[in-house]
């Protein structure tokens, strides 16, 4: 795990299979989600009860709590935001 | 056996219907883990009838009211099972007095353990839930919380509290599985209850248009139902137990 998060755009395409694979998308595939597009509202068009989804996802895979809503509202702008997030977080956890 | 294998806990699981609860889902082949605050005789007399009817039991000593016990509790449940899928919120306390002589204390240990403890229990199992998208989350209200009771504001306030939380929580986790219900038990015979004074058993019972006391059985049917997958459409609601008191 440690080599697929210091590795961004390994990364970033971790977290869009994490998406589709978490949610259960079913008409979209990894390669179209944009890495600088918005996940929620707009964008993939994702809601509040998708991100407690991938809350529960990102603290089971990477050992990253979100706890702060605001937190979690910034880190999931999109899925470059939400990548950044993750390596700061998981590189000052380990 | 309708939860073979099923993880659940049930808090203030060691008497009462908590007790009747936990033993229930035991006979049905749950794996049951019951939460206690302090008396630690009926915990030990619980554990060992756990022992002999469920698959696998728990017993787990937690003050409701407090986040650290509660997280802790349920970490050593998910540390030794993996997952939850039901969560009984049955622990609750009574200090019931008129308001003009209702103190603070009184006041704030009641919302703490019976809402706040609702509260900190619930929040402690969603993740494992939501992860596995199913649950079953079922809370106990008092018919005290539809009608008022003189001498329980605090009581009814609380318990009125558990019927706005499940019915907003209900809203949150729907789309993921989960049910969020409560269960609203009338006047149920326990050992309490047959202690009564005439006077106050015959004004019970005059109120109640089944003109009966509820047995254990009858609550815990409630909430074997809502648990169970038969009540898989059905959220965010009270069940009242109550022979038509309510």
């Amino acid at each position: 795990m440690k080599e697929i998060v210091n590795n961004s755009e390994e990364l970033c395409k971790y977290l869009k299979k994490m998406i589709i694979d978490t949610l259960k998308l079913e008409e979209i595939t990894a390669e179209e989600i944009k890495d600088d597009a918005p996940l929620f509202k707009e964008g993939l068009g994702l809601d509040s009860i998708d991100a407690l989804e991938l809350v529960v996802a990102i603290e089971n895979i990477f050992n990253v709590i979100i706890e702060d809503e605001d937190v979690g509202k910034r880190a999931f702008a999109s899925v470059n935001t939400l990548a950044r997030f993750i390596q700061e977080e998981y590189n000052q956890g380990k | 056996m309708m939860f073979k294998d099923k993880r659940v806990i049930v808090t203030g699981g060691t008497r009462g219907l908590g007790k009747a609860m936990a033993l229930s889902f035991a006979r049905e082949g749950a794996w049951v883990a019951v939460s206690y605050a302090s008396d630690e005789k009926s915990a030990s007399e619980t554990e060992a009838e756990l022992k002999k009817l469920a698959t696998r039991s728990l017993l787990l000593k937690a003050d409701v009211s407090s986040r650290s016990e509660i997280e802790k509790m349920v970490e050593s449940v998910l540390d030794k099972w993996g997952y939850l899928d039901i969560l009984v919120n049955n622990a609750g306390i009574t200090r019931d007095k008129m308001l003009m002589f209702l103190d603070e204390g009184d006041w704030d240990r009641v919302m703490e353990v019976n809402l706040k403890g609702t509260y900190l229990c619930s929040k402690a199992v969603i993740k494992s839930m939501i992860a596995r998208r199913f649950g079953r989350i079922i809370s106990i209200t008092s018919p005290s919380a539809l009608t008022g009771r003189a001498g329980q504001t605090n009581y009814s306030a609380s318990k009125g509290g558990i019927i706005s939380f499940t019915k907003s929580l209900s809203r949150e986790i729907a789309r993921l599985g989960i049910t969020v219900n409560a269960v609203c038990p009338g006047v149920i015979s326990t050992p309490m209850t047959e202690n009564l004074d005439d006077e106050t058993r015959n004004d019970l019972l005059n109120m109640i248009p089944m003109g009966k006391f509820g047995e254990p059985e009858d609550v815990t049917g409630a909430i074997l139902f809502l648990a169970s997958e038969r009540a898989r459409y059905i959220t965010g609601q009270v069940l009242a137990v109550d022979g038509g008191l309510t």
